[in-house]
C-alpha cells in the first residue's frame, strides 16, 4: 500500500484498503475558515443538533478577513466566534495568517495523520505526509464535528517524478505553475498524486508546499509528499503533539508514472482566464500591471518576501504601480522584521498588509476595474475573482512578481538575479 | 433507484462549482435563492430548458475547482432530477452524494444522447437506457454505502434516521 492507503487503512481500522473502496476513517483535524465556518455552524447546530465529539481537534481561522470591511461581514465574524466560544474550538481571529499556514504552524498538520477542511485547497497539508483533502459542510457538520469520522472513496495515486535543477532565476513557484499546465486542469480527476524524484527531495519543506497545493486545480482529491528527516524536524520545532510517520511500502504499485524534468525550465506566468495557460515569463513580458502582492494560499512565505527583497533591494517600484505584502502568518513577519525585510520593502514603495490571505476572492482587499490588472502568488486567476471579470491576474514567483512591479510591466527577473 | 425523464441539456467539459453557482448571483442559501443563481454565467436559459426535460449532461472534471456545497444545491433545487457527466471533480461528486442529487459518472455518455432523448436510468445497476434511441451504455455504480446516502435524500437526512 502506498501511504495514502496506509493511512486510510489504519484510521478506518482495517488491514488493507485498496482503490475504489469506501472506508469510514478517524479526522484527526479539521479546519474551517471565516468565509464557510458560519454556514457549516449553521447546519451542525440548526440540522445535526449533536454534540462537538473533539473540540480540541477543529480549528477556525480568520483569514480571508484581516478587518471586516463593513457590518454584515463583521457580523458573521461574531457568528463565527460566538459558535467557537459554544463549542470550545480553537479560533484564530483576523491577523493570524492564511488558513493553511496557521494549520501547520499551530500544530494542527502532523505526518500520518487525516485533516480535512473546508477550503478546496486543503490538500496542501499532503506535504507534511498527511492524507488531506477538502469536504463539504454536510460533511464537516454531520460527520466530523459530531462523530469525529467522514467517508473517503480510497483514490487511485499517480507517481509524480521531478528531477532536474533549476536554472539561475528560477524556483520552485515555476515548476509548480508549469506541472499544473504539463498536468492539466482536468489531468488527474479524483486522483491522488505523490510527488517524488530528486527535485522535491532536495527541496525544503516550504518549498515543497508548492506542489501539493496545485492538487485541487488540477483536478486531484489529494497529494502526498513521503516524510523524510526534513518533515520530521519541522514538525518537531512545531509541536510536542505526539505523530507516527507513515511511508509508503517499497513495492506499491502506482495507476501511473509520471516523469518531468525541470532543468530547462524558463520562470513561468500563468495569465487569466485560467491556471493551464501558463506560458514562460517572455511571452507575456511588456503587459502592463498597476498592482502587485505577495499573498495567497501558497504566497506571502518568507522565502516569497526574500525573493522580493533581493531584487527590490536598492530599487523603487515603478510609478503607478502598488505591491502589496502579506505575510502567511505573525511568524513570517516577525521574521521578515528581523532580517530587515520589512524596512527594506517599505522604503522600495512597497505597501505591507495583516498576515492573511491577502485579495483572495477581494474580500477585503484587491478589488480591481476592469482596466487593471494584478501579477500575483495567489494560486488561482479565474476572471471575476478580483473584482471586474474583465481585470487580469498573471501569475508568477515572488522574483516575477517584483521584477514586475519595478518595471509596470509583466518582467523577466533574471535581468535583476542573473 | 429508477429516473425516467428527458435530456434538456448537454453542458462542455471543465464546468467549475463556481460557474455553476457563483456568489455573486447567490443572495442567500435558501433553494429559491440558490435555484435562481444556478449555472446563470453558463447559461442564461438554464432554468427554462428545465420546463423540457430533468435529466442534465455535464463533459469531464464537472463541478471541478471551488469546494461549495450549494453548486449541487442549487442544480437540484433549481429541479435537476439527475446529472450525467463524463467525470466528476471529486469535491462536487462528494458534496452532491452528501446532499442527495442523484449523480452517474458515465464516461462514454456523449455518443449516447442528445439534447431531448428520453432516458432511463438505473442508480443501482448504473445502466441508462435511451428509450427514443433504443441504444444502452453503462454508468459506474457507486458502492452500495455511497448508494444508499445519495438515494435516501443525502447524509444528514441517513444520519437523522439511524438516529
Amino acid at each position: 500500500m502506498n501511504l495514502v492507503e496506509k493511512i486510510l487503512a489504519r484510521a478506518s481500522g482495517r488491514e488493507k484498503v485498496a482503490p475504489g473502496e469506501v472506508v469510514v476513517a478517524n479526522v484527526d483535524s479539521l479546519i474551517l475558515h471565516d468565509l464557510s465556518g458560519y454556514i457549516t455552524s449553521r447546519v451542525f447546530e440548526k440540522e445535526v443538533k449533536r454534540k462537538m465529539r473533539y473540540p480540541e481537534r477543529v480549528a477556525m481561522v480568520f483569514d480571508h478577513h484581516f478587518s471586516p470591511p463593513n457590518e454584515e461581514r463583521a457580523r458573521i465574524l461574531e457568528e463565527n466566534r460566538a459558535f467557537a466560544r459554544r463549542h470550545g474550538i480553537h479560533l484564530f481571529d483576523c491577523g493570524s495568517g492564511n488558513i493553511h499556514n496557521v494549520a501547520v504552524r499551530n500544530g494542527f498538520v502532523r505526518p500520518g495523520t487525516i485533516v480535512v477542511g473546508s477550503d478546496s485547497h486543503t490538500p496542501v497539508h499532503g506535504t507534511l505526509g498527511c492524507f488531506a483533502v477538502g469536504l463539504g459542510n454536510n460533511s464537516n457538520a454531520g460527520t466530523v464535528m459530531p462523530f469525529g469520522k467522514a467517508w473517503f472513496k480510497v483514490p487511485e495515486t499517480i507517481q509524480v517524478k521531478i528531477s532536474g535543477q533549476n536554472k539561475p532565476g528560477v524556483c520552485a513557484r515555476d515548476v509548480a505553475l508549469w506541472l499544473t499546465g504539463q498536468i492539466g486542469e482536468g489531468g488527474v480527476v479524483y486522483k491522488a498524486m505523490q510527488f517524488t524524484g530528486p527535485y522535491i527531495k532536495e527541496l525544503e519543506v516550504w518549498d515543497r508546499w508548492l506542489f501539493p497545493l496545485i492538487t485541487i486545480d488540477v483536478g486531484g482529491k489529494c497529494s502526498f509528499i513521503e516524510p523524510d528527516e526534513k518533515t520530521v524536524n519541522f514538525v518537531k520545532g512545531i509541536t510536542d503533539e505526539p505523530f507516527e510517520v507513515i511511508t509508503s511500502d517499497p513495492d506499491c504499485e502506482f495507476a501511473d508514472v509520471w516523469e518531468y524534468d525541470a532543468s530547462g525550465l524558463e520562470p513561468q506566468v500563468a495569465a487569466s482566464p485560467t491556471l493551464g495557460n501558463v506560458k514562460p515569463v517572455g511571452e507575456f513580458a511588456g503587459a502592463p500591471v498597476q498592482w502587485a502582492e505577495l499573498g495567497g494560499h501558497g504566497g506571502g512565505r518568507l522565502e516569497d518576501i526574500r525573493q522580493a527583497a533581493y531584487i527590490l533591494r536598492g530599487r523603487k517600484i515603478a510609478p503607478g504601480v502598488k505591491f502589496n505584502l502579506v505575510p502567511s502568518s505573525r511568524e513570517v513577519f516577525t521574521e521578515a522584521c528581523r532580517e530587515g525585510l520589512v524596512q527594506l520593502l517599505h522604503e522600495a514603495g512597497c505597501t505591507w498588509f495583516p498576515p492573511s490571505t491577502g485579495s483572495n476572492q477581494a474580500i477585503n482587499m484587491g478589488a480591481m476595474a476592469e482596466t487593471e490588472a494584478m501579477v500575483s502568488t495567489h494560486a488561482r486567476n479565474f476572471p471575476g475573482r478580483n473584482g471586474s471579470p474583465k481585470a487580469m491576474m498573471y501569475l508568477g514567483s515572488a522574483s516575477t512578481v517584483a521584477a514586475s512591479a519595478v518595471k509596470g510591466c509583466i518582467a523577466d527577473p533574471r535581468e535583476f538575479t542573473v | 433507484m429508477i429516473i425516467k425523464d428527458k435530456v434538456f441539456e448537454i453542458y462542455p467539459d471543465n464546468i467549475s462549482a463556481e460557474q455553476i453557482a457563483h456568489t455573486k448571483h447567490v443572495n442567500s442559501l435558501t433553494p429559491e435563492g440558490l435555484a435562481v443563481a444556478a449555472m446563470k454565467d453558463v447559461d442564461p436559459d438554464f432554468l427554462k430548458k428545465l420546463g423540457n426535460g430533468k435529466i442534465m449532461i455535464g463533459g469531464s472534471n464537472f463541478g471541478c475547482n471551488s469546494s461549495r456545497e450549494w453548486a449541487p444545491s442549487a442544480l437540484m433545487y433549481a429541479g435537476v432530477e439527475l446529472l450525467i457527466a463524463q467525470s466528476f471533480s471529486r469535491i462536487f461528486f462528494r458534496n452532491a452524494i452528501n446532499i442527495g442529487l442523484p449523480i452517474l459518472e458515465s464516461p462514454e455518455i456523449n455518443e449516447y444522447v442528445s439534447v431531448g432523448d428520453e432516458l432511463e436510468v438505473d442508480l443501482s445497476t448504473g445502466e441508462i437506457k435511451n428509450i427514443t434511441t433504443g441504444k444502452k451504455t453503462q454508468g459506474t455504480i457507486l458502492p452500495a454505502f455511497l448508494l444508499k446516502i445519495m438515494t435516501s435524500g443525502g447524509l444528514l437526512e441517513t444520519l437523522d434516521a439511524e438516529r
